[in-house]
Parts: structure tokens; sequence; C-alpha cells
């Protein structure tokens, strides 16, 4: 229980690290090579935290 | 099995096909955002946001056009699909076999399995475009009708082949990595038009402090209402409007999400598409269409519509990613679902064996790239094609019996083919085709509207004659 919360949080976490960086990027406060290593590095800790916990809701 | 994934599995699935769907199984509003939120986030909506701009589109026509066309399509998600899904609770096919009878069903089944392949055609297609960016192989130009290289064909191949096979053994496993992905991908989405935007900003050296500013920006970079591509028409506010409205109109007019919908507690829960309508069908399309202003802003001579050189160049990796996935998750399903269409012909068939076959040819027609970059034409069309039993549904829901006709006669009187609704059917694709061959390709985009119409009325006055020459005996009465 205790580490599927700790996992959502983390996954929910990723999904504001996938999406900040376009936003700093679009405010010119990041360079793009930044932002897209950010992304990365973001979409793979999502699908990786996020994949036990929603695997399991959906049975 | 979760909630939200239930609705779009009980559509492929086998429960409650020839029953109304008990009280105990409606699903919450919530199951309903989700499943409409993933469906239309995918692949294909980063191939039609720069076809917009192939069309010559303009920033006021573009964004204004898809609010109306989208909130059109949520009212006929409300107001047409959802009363009737709500009432009834039966799947399209079952509501359709008592009406028209179990052989026009299946004449249906196979214009309706054709069709999905297509579509699915062009998700693999728009995946094929990710794997380009890897292997460097010569890609498809807007106007080839084609395959142009080896690379290409085999690029198309392995996709094709790789989904096909997963959707052969079921498509449960993708159904949950589609899940899994929906949040992260409606972000990227959104992410490549804000990325595409201060791309813009950069290269034309925009000063921007306001809201006004991007919409100047917007008027005068990226949709500025120029003359369209070559060989496309030119899309005015009407015709991104009627596009939004009808590009799903399979599922709204033409009822296909009866099978959906029978699952919702109330009839309102039709609303929960406007979260596929304004996150898949604005924001991706808008996204989308800034990545492809961009590309022809730095080479005017590189139109190709590649969705996946696109989101490399706006997002790297993820970009890529997103591409594969978003034309995986929603290829697989509607492969899945064409062959359950095309088994319900051939009923003793291996489901497995004919989801393999109907792989293939979606396969074959996605290395055809003509598929893809006229992806509007087809949508409209596939919109049409299913339309007018849309229309027989609804009449045979609330007109007919208010006429003092019977609903449901096919069922009633035991007959396999209702002339009066297949007559409906296609007299009124036969008018609204020949009327796009003499008129022209834009009458494409609205002809589904008086459609409609000519399907309802065609079917009243039919039925009217149909009912009283195969009247019913005593006990069928």
């Amino acid at each position: 229980m205790r580490t599927t919360t700790i996992l959502m949080i983390v996954s929910l976490l990723a999904l504001v690290a996938l999406f900040l960086p376009s936003i700093l990027f679009l405010a010119g406060c990041m360079a793009l090579t930044t932002t897209k290593w950010i992304m990365l590095l973001a979409t793979i800790v999502w699908f990786v935290t996020a994949t036990p916990w929603m695997w399991k809701q959906t049975g | 099995m979760d909630k939200e994934q239930q609705p779009q599995q009980e559509q492929t699935g086998s429960e409650f096909e020839r029953e109304p769907v008990p009280q105990s199984r409606l699903l919450g509003f919530k199951s309903f955002i989700g499943m409409y939120a993933g469906e239309h986030t995918a692949g294909t909506e980063l191939a039609i946001g720069p076809l917009f701009v192939a069309a010559g589109v303009s920033a006021f026509d573009v964004v204004v056009g898809l609010i109306v066309g989208n909130l059109l399509a949520v009212l006929s998600w409300i107001f047409l699909c959802a009363p009737i899904a709500t009432r009834a609770r039966l799947t399209l096919y079952y509501q359709l076999e008592k009406i028209c009878g179990r052989k026009l069903v299946t004449l249906y089944d196979l214009a309706n399995g054709v069709m999905f392949c297509f579509l699915a055609g062009a998700m693999v297609t728009v995946s094929a475009t990710a794997l380009g960016v890897w292997f460097d192989f010569r890609m498809p130009a807007l106007n080839d009708w084609f395959p142009n290289s080896v690379g290409w064909v085999l690029a198309v191949l392995a996709c094709g082949a790789m989904i096909s096979v997963v959707a052969a053994y079921g498509y449960q496993i993708v159904s949950k990595v589609a899940n899994v992905a929906a949040p992260w991908m409606v972000l990227v989405f959104i992410a490549f038009g804000l990325i595409g935007l201060r791309q813009f900003i950069d290269a034309t050296g925009t000063e921007v402090n306001n809201l006004s500013d991007v919409w100047t920006l917007a008027k005068t970079h990226i949709w500025r209402g120029a003359d369209p591509h070559p060989g496309r028409v030119k899309f005015t506010f009407w015709h991104v409007a009627f596009f939004a409205w009808f590009c799903n109109m399979a599922m709204h007019i033409g009822m296909s999400d009866l099978s959906v919908l029978r699952f919702a507690k109330k009839s309102w829960y039709g609303v929960a598409s406007g979260t596929g309508m304004f996150l898949g069908h604005f924001l991706a399309w808008l996204a989308a269409s800034i990545l492809y202003a961009f590309q022809i802003h730095q080479d005017p001579g590189n139109t190709s519509v590649l969705p996946g050189p696109l989101a490399y160049q706006a997002a790297g990796l993820t970009g890529l990613i997103c591409v594969i996935i978003a034309g995986w998750t929603t290829a697989n399903p509607t492969i899945y679902r064409a062959g359950l269409a095309f088994q319900a012909i051939i009923p003793k068939s291996s489901r497995f064996r004919v989801t393999l076959v109907t792989g293939a040819i979606a396969t074959v027609a996605a290395m055809f790239p003509a598929l893809a970059m006229r992806l509007l034409d087809f949508v409209a069309l596939y919109g049409l094609v299913l339309m007018p039993m849309g229309a027989v549904v609804f009449v045979d829901f609330w007109v007919i019996p208010k006429l003092g006709l019977r609903r449901s006669y096919a069922e009633l009187s035991g007959r396999q083919f209702n002339w009066a609704a297949g007559a409906a059917w296609i007299v009124t694709l036969a008018i609204c085709l020949t009327t796009v061959f003499i008129v022209g390709n834009w009458i494409l985009y609205f002809v589904a509207l008086p459609g409609w119409f000519i399907a309802s009325v065609i079917y009243i006055v039919l039925s009217r004659i149909y009912q009283k020459q195969v009247p019913l005996s005593a006990a069928q009465v």
C-alpha cells in the first residue's frame, strides 16, 4: 500500500517534470536540448513508476 | 477490470452483446472521461493538424472553427447518441439487427470493417514515420500516392506486422499500455505546441509580451490563411467546423458509441466526449499544426506531413516514443474491431486468423501514403459511409412510433433484410457521393448534414410502405 502511494506520487511528479520544461522553454528560461533530455527522463520515470499501479488498476 | 477501461472493452468484448446492460454494470461519469480522452488523442492527430496548414487555413478559422465543430460533436453525443444508448442499453450491432435484420447488418459489418482497416492503416503509417527518423530512409512526400522507397515499405511492414500479431493475440495488454500512456501522451502533445510556439517566436524574432502578440504571431506566421498546397481543398471556418463535427460522425451521429454509452448511468455522460474533443481534436491538432507550420517556415520546400520527424524535431526521443505509442495503441484496437466486424460476417472463422488477415490488409493500405496524406478526405468519407445507419437508428427510436408504425420491425416480423433501412443507407450514400463527384471534393466535408435528413426521410417513407407490405401476424403483433 505504502509502495503504491510512493509510486503514485513519483509518477505524478514525473508528469510535472515532463510538462514543466516545455513551459520553461516557451518562457525562454530553458534550452531546447535540456528540455528534450528532461522530458525523456520524465518519460522513463513515468513509465517505470506508473506502470505498476496503473497496471494493477486495469486488472 | 478497471472501470475506466471497461466501456471500451465491452465494445469489443462479448458481454451483453444481445441483451441490455443491467443496472448493476452501469458506470460512473469518470469512466467515460478517461476513455474519451485516450481514444481521441491518437497518432492520427499528428497527421490531421498539419493537413489543416496544408489546406491554407487562417488562425481565426482554425481556432474558432475547431471550438464550434468540437462543441457540435459533443452536443451530437449528448443529444443524439447518449439518450438512445441509455434507454435501449444495446450495442449498435444488436440495435441495428433488430431494425434492419441480420443480412443487412452483415453488409454494415463489411463496410465498417473495411473502414476500420483503412483507419488502422493510417495509424500504422504514422508509427512508421517514427522509424524513418532512426533508419533515415526516404519517406513519402505530401502528394505521394505510392510507396517511394524500400525502407518505407519495410518500416510499414515491421510496424504493421507487430501491431497485427499483438491484436490477434487479443489487445488487452495494449489497452493496458494505452491506459498507462494516456496522461503522458496528452501532456507530450501539448508540449509539442508550446515548444513549436517558442521556436516560431525565436525564428521570426517576434516580441511576445501578451496573448495579443501570440495571436498576431499565429495569424502572420502559423496559420496564415495562404493558398492551399497544390491539389488541396482550401479550408475556411466552415470546412474546419464541419470537419471537426463530422470526423467522428460514425461514432455520434452514426451511433457506433451506443455500444460505449449504454454503460452510462445518465445520458448527460455524453458530455465526457468533450475531453477527447478538446484535448485531442483541439489542443493536439493545433499543436501538430504548429510543428508543421514551423517545418515549412524553416524550409518552404519541405511540405511532407511526417509525424515522426515533426515530433523528433520538437521533443527528441520523447516525441518519437509518443508517435510510436500513439499510433500503436490506437491502431491495435482498430484492427481488433475490424477483425470482429469481419468475423461477424463469417462466424465460424477463427478470430486469430481473421485479425491477422485484417492487420495484413491494414498494413498493405499503410504502405500507400495517400491514405495518411489524404486523411482529411478519408475521415470525412468514413463518417459519411456509416452516417445513414445512424439516422435509421435515430428515426426508428424516436419518430417511427409517433407515426403509428412499429420500431425494430425486422425483429418483430422475423425478416432478415429490412429493405426500407437498406434503401435509406444505399440511396443516401449514392446521392451524397454523386453530389461530391459532380460538385467537387470540397463538398465532401458538408454533404453528410443534408445526407442525414435525406436518410431519415427515405427511411420514414419507405417504412410506411414496407410495414404495409410485410404485415405482422397476430402472434407477432
